[in-house]
This record gives structure tokens, sequence and C-alpha cells, in this order.
């Protein structure tokens, strides 16, 4: 079963965060659980990472000095719009959460997150990538 | 307590206004409630009085000297019309005496006059004056002794009469006049009636042919050249008495109500008649001594005016009244409407101040939120970092070490999280402990000489001191006044790239210990300028920066009854004024 997970849950995800101590305890987390953990510490540099080295998923924190979560969502999504958002949010107020769902990010989480709820999120989120990457392949084999 | 304050960045307010003004208050509120009814109480009277005495006075005015003017012109054409009258009568009576006379002479001076008549012949002759005119009662002819010598009429005993101590033949021989109208008297009939005499000189001998006349005659030649009712007509003699008068208003020979003066033409005299006001034309005959009273009350002559100013008060009154009532209500409407749009006002007002304060309060409790969730977050990833530890399908080093190491974590996450509570409770401190006097300047360096060991160091950072010698020291909590220093100067600092003055300036400004630090760091976008205050507000990264430095700083000067004003240029540098009131006195200075 620990094998078959292993299995499933191989892919990039990428931990975005400017708090450097819960990125890197989280990511460790995420490394000992079979996940390939790219981090980066603010906006510009997660950018620079999904061009350079394309997540699956991407954990985005809202709250960032210099470039903000939400900025950087919009960006990431212009450079590839299959790439699936999780916001992380240390903000009791969810309104900007939900306005982002719309916008697009897969779901949210509030500050301080359970890691099993994290796991399931994120593979939730890539569950629907794959789906979507699927059709559209479908749909351009099948003019 | 409020920790943020718009106002902290207003430069014009003065200082009392600062310290006093509330957000909201609800005695305060009904303070002024009070103030604004009464100023629209105020309104509403002074509007409505205003225009009341501004609309009725000039018509008041207005119709009085109409009412003025009105009066003056009847009573001037009264007048006019009373002497026309007069003159036409006057011109009457004296044609009809003249006519009356010219009948005696034609009679006197007709061919074969007898001068010792025959009763017969007397009888003839009046006739003859009868059929010129039915006033002549009898006739007679006086002898030069004055004796009566021929008569014809109602009374025969007449005959023979010496009338040579009458008043009126002596006149007549006396005054070298041909004829002479005598008074009234009243007759043997006990009527009313007149004589009229004229002489002539037959052979150096003066006979004198006299006649009495019905003054009645006279009255009905009056009655018939009076135009309308109102005027009345009489005859009086010189001595006032009446010669001829309307039944009604007296007899003949009473005294009539004044003696005119001697006159050429018509003139105009005012008396109370029976306690009536009453105008009096009047006239001397040229045929008669006597003269012609032409009277109307003036209230009758004023009669149309009387109805006029009737009408004029009545509906000034009216119109007056009307407008009265539309200036009040409309006045009472339009300040209602003001009333109630003030009290929208005040409402809105105190609802915006609520909500702000409201919005303080969420914006402080977002940051708290923010701030301890982080340290949270850093927890229980570490925790779950060690729970991974020792799950044997992870295979993760769980020696001592490793352990003591996220422990370590966590502990510095936990103290993270109690500095931000212990610097929230600072900043809602509202007590007053132990105060002494600080020296500023001291408090200045002591902030100086700390933060270059520790935060100045890494950057180029020239700090100048332009510190006044004698200021006044502040009562106040040494350690909190050293604070707003040390949090302004941290700003500054963090401000600065790599290299950079500070500049702080003491001093006095408008009665207050003026505080001034300039930095030449990065400058405030306006945009942040009015957030700097706010709790938890920051721009500074990471772990970097709690929000607080500045709000807590506000805090502390605010209860103190400062105030923090910032000036921003963004490339050029930020300077925070803070202005302390003086509120220690020493004894010794």
């Amino acid at each position: 079963m620990q094998n078959n997970m292993e299995k499933q849950t191989k892919f990039k995800v990428l931990l975005v965060d400017d708090e450097e101590i819960f990125r890197e305890a989280t990511a460790r987390q995420l490394r000992v659980r079979g996940f390939t953990v790219l981090t980066a510490d603010g906006g510009e540099a997660a950018l620079e990472l999904v061009q350079s080295d394309p997540p699956e998923v991407v954990l985005l924190d809202q709250e960032m000095p210099g470039m903000h979560g939400s900025e950087t969502f919009a960006a990431i999504k212009e450079i590839n719009p299959l790439i699936e958002v999780i916001m992380l949010t240390g903000n009791t107020s969810v309104d900007n959460a939900l306005e982002l769902m719309k916008l697009g990010t897969f779901d949210y989480l509030m500050k301080p997150v359970n890691i099993e709820e994290l796991l399931y999120k994120i593979e939730d989120a890539h569950a629907r990538k794959q789906l979507i990457e699927r059709r559209q392949r479908s749909g351009s084999t099948t003019p | 307590m409020r920790v943020w304050d718009m106002r902290l960045l207003q430069d014009d307010l003065p200082a009392e206004k600062r310290r006093s003004e509330h957000l909201y208050d609800y005695a305060d509120s009904e303070e002024n409630r009070r103030r604004v009814n009464q100023h629209f109480d105020k309104l509403q009277r002074g509007l409505i009085i205003g225009l009341i005495i501004g609309f009725l006075l000039p018509n008041a005015l207005l119709a009085a000297y109409f009412h003025y003017q009105f009066t003056h012109t009847l009573r001037s054409s009264a007048i006019l019309n009373l002497q026309t009258v007069a003159d036409n009568q006057k011109n009457s009576l004296d044609l009809y005496l003249r006519e009356r006379i010219g009948n005696l002479y034609n009679l006197l001076l007709s061919p074969g006059f007898a001068l010792a008549p025959t009763k017969a012949a007397m009888n003839d002759y009046l006739r003859i004056l009868t059929n010129f005119h039915d006033g002549f009662i009898d006739v007679g002819l006086i002898n030069p002794k004055g004796v009566q010598i021929g008569y014809a009429g109602a009374s025969p005993e007449l005959l023979g009469k010496d009338y040579s101590d009458t008043p009126w033949l002596q006149q007549l021989l006396k005054e070298d006049k041909h004829h002479i109208v005598s008074d009234s008297y009243l007759g043997s009939r006990q009527n009313a009636e007149f004589t009229m005499a004229v002489r002539h000189t037959f052979a150096g001998k003066v006979y004198v042919l006299r006649a009495t006349l019905d003054p009645d005659k006279l009255y009905m030649l009056l009655r018939s050249t009076v135009h309308g009712g109102s005027v009345e007509s009489a005859l009086v003699n010189a001595n006032g008495q009446y010669q001829v008068v309307d039944p009604k208003t007296g007899n003949a020979t009473d005294r009539g109500p004044f003696v005119p003066p001697l006159t050429q033409s018509v003139a105009i005299h005012e008396q109370d008649i029976d306690e009536t006001s009453t105008l009096i034309a009047y006239t001397w005959l040229k045929e008669a001594p006597w003269a012609l009273l032409v009277t109307q009350p003036l209230s009758v002559a004023q009669s149309g005016m009387h109805q006029a100013r009737l009408i004029l008060t009545v509906s000034l009154i009216s119109i007056s009244l009307l407008f009265c009532i539309i200036i009040f209500f409309t006045i009472r409407k339009l300040t209602n409407d003001a009333r109630r749009m003030a009290d929208k006002g005040r409402q809105l007002q105190e609802m915006l101040a609520h909500a702000s304060k409201l919005a303080s309060i969420g914006e402080l409790a977002a940051g708290v939120a923010h701030e301890i969730n982080n340290p949270l977050a850093i927890i229980m990833a570490t925790s779950g970092v060690i729970r991974d530890m020792f799950n044997p399908a992870f295979d993760l080093d769980n020696s001592t070490e490793a352990l003591y190491k996220e422990l370590t974590v966590i502990d510095n996450a936990a103290t993270r999280a109690k500095g931000i509570t212990k610097k929230l409770q600072e900043m809602g401190k509202t007590r007053m402990p132990q105060t002494e006097p600080c020296e500023i300047n001291t408090q200045v360096e002591t902030v100086v000489n700390r933060l270059k060991k520790v935060e100045f160091k890494g950057k180029a950072i020239e700090v100048e001191l332009a510190l006044s010698p004698d200021l006044p020291p502040i009562l106040a909590e040494c350690e909190r006044l050293r604070q707003v220093f040390n949090n302004i100067l941290v700003n500054a600092a963090d401000a600065i790239q790599d290299k950079g003055v500070i500049t702080i300036t003491t001093g006095i400004q408008d009665g207050m210990v003026a505080i001034t630090i300039a930095d030449t760091g990065r400058g405030i976008p306006q945009k942040n300028l009015e957030r700097i205050f706010h709790p938890f507000f920051t721009t500074k990264g990471g772990s970097l920066g709690t929000g607080l430095g500045l709000s807590i700083a506000a805090s502390i000067v605010k209860h103190l009854g400062g105030v923090i004003k910032v000036n921003s240029v963004v490339g050029k540098g930020s300077t925070f004024t803070i202005l302390l009131p003086t509120n220690f006195y020493c004894p010794l200075h």
C-alpha cells in the first residue's frame, strides 16, 4: 500500500512562502511522502521556477512581501494555465481566498495547515490537472 | 482606546481640538444634537420674524402713505366742491335779490306812480309785484317823514305806522344808498320775513317803497341749487343769526354756528358742529348784509374714503395674515427639512465613526490572526516533521539531537507568538504608571547610542543631532518615550538602503516640545501614508516587522496628549515630527 501511494503521488510540487522555517518544515513532510518539492521564498522566485522547472501543483502563500500571493497566482496561470494552485492563507478572512477560487485557484487552506488535509488537496488538485490534460489531448487528436 | 487616528496626519487642527475630539461619545452627541436643534430653532424664528417684518412693514407704510394721500385729496376736492356750490348759490341769491329790488324800483319809478296812493292803488301795486314774484307779502310807501302812507297786504294795521326809528330806514337814508335789505325778523303773524326797501327823491322829497318778502322763497332757491343732499346752505347776518335756514337745522333769528369774517371771495372754515367735524364754505352777499354758509360734515365729504379705507385695511390684514401663514409654514417646512438633513448627516457621521472604529478593530483582528497564525503554522509543521521522524515507513533520523533541533524551532515560534501578544498588551495599556520628568534630549541620546550598537550596524548610517539645550522636561514614563523614538528610528534605519543620514532635531514648536526625526531613506508612498499607524501594517517581509512599531508609538504619544506628524517624499526620505505638550513646570525655573 505504501508503494502504491508512493507511486501515485510521485509528482512535482512547488511550495511558495516567505516564512523559511514553515516552508522547510512543510517541504520535509511532503518530501518523505514521495513528492518532489521545489521551494521559493517569494513570487518572483516562484515564477522563475514555474518557467524553468514547471511543477504540477503550486502551494502559494497569500500574504507575502513583495509580490503578493494573488498576483503570483495570476502570473503563474499566465505562464501555464494547467498548473493547479492551492492558496495558503494565514488570514482569518476567507473573502479574498474565495475570490481567488472564482478566478481559478483549486482551493485554499488556512494556516496552520493539517498535513493530512494538505495531502488530500494536493492529490485532488493533481487529479484535476490530469483530467483536464487528458480531455485536452483527446480533444486535439479528434478534431 | 483608539490605536489609529487619521487626524495624526493632519497639520491644521488646533491643539486643544486634537486632544478633546472623540470618535463617538453618547453624551457628546446628545449635546451636539441639542446645539443643532437650538441653532435651527433660532434660524426658524429669525427667518419668520425677518420675513414677516420685511413684508409687513413696507406694506403698512405704503398703506399709510396712500391713506394719507387719499384723505388729503378727498378733503381738497370736498373743499373745492363746497366752494363752487357756495359761489353758485351766492350768485343766485344776489341775482334774486337784485331782481326783487329791480321790481320795487320799477314800481316806484313807473310813470303815474302816485305819491299819495289810495288803497286800491296799493293793492294794484302789490298785485304787480306778486305777478313778478310770489315772494312779495306786502308793500308800503313811506313818506319823507317816515310814516307809511300807503299799504297793501295782510297787515292793514301797518298803514300809518311811523318807520322813522327802524334801523334799516335810518341806514337807507343815511348811507346814501338807493336800496336796502333788512335782517329777517318775525312778522306780525310770527312768520319769518324780511324787508326790502328802495328810495327815490321826488321834487326834493325822499320817498321809500318798502316790501316784505318771504325768506322761504330764498330757502327754496338755495335748495334748488344744491347738488346732492349732503350739502346744507344757510344765510346768517353780521351777528351770526340765521336769516334763511333749513328748518331741521334751526329757526330764523337763531344764532348760527359761526360768524363769518368779512371776505370778498369764498373762504373755508372747519368747525365741530354737534361734535361732528364740519366743513363750512362762506361768502358775503353783495345785495344783503348776509353771509352764505354752505356746510358739509367732514365724514360725509370723506365717506368715499371711509369705505376705501375699510376695504384697504381689511384686504391688507387678510393678505398679510395669508402671507404670514404661508411664510410660517414654508419656513417651518424648510427648517424641518434642513433639520432632518442635519440629523441624517449626524447619524451618518456617527455611523461612519462607528464603522471606522469597527474597521480598525477588524484590521487589528486580521493582523493578530495573521501574525499568530504564522508561528502556529511553523509549530504545526515542525511537530508534523517530528511525527514523521518516528514513522518507521519514512526511515528518518530520530536521534535526540535531531529531535532537540526541531523542538527548538517550535520554542522559537512559540516565543514569537508570545512576543506579539505581549506587544498587543503594551499597546492596549491605558493605565498611567509611575511618571517622572524626562529630559527629552537625554532620552534621544540614550536611544541613538543603543541603536548604533545594534540596529544601525551593517549600514553606513550617520546620525546628526541638533538638540535644543533648554527644553522643558516631559512628565511621562521615560521608557515609553524612548520606545517612541526607538520605533521611529528603527523605521528610519530600515528605510535607508545602505547609506544615509538621520537627523534628529529637538525644539519648541507652537508651545509644544517638538522632536523631528528625518531620514534620507526611500520614503513612504502616498497610499501607505494613511496606513502606517494601523496596527500590523508593515512593508517589511517575513518575521522582520510586526507592523506594531508605529502604532505603539502613536498610542504612547496620544496618551501624552501629543501628536505625530508625517511628511514623506518617495525617494527623498521621511520626516516624523513628534509634538508633546509641556505638562511639567519645574518650580526652580
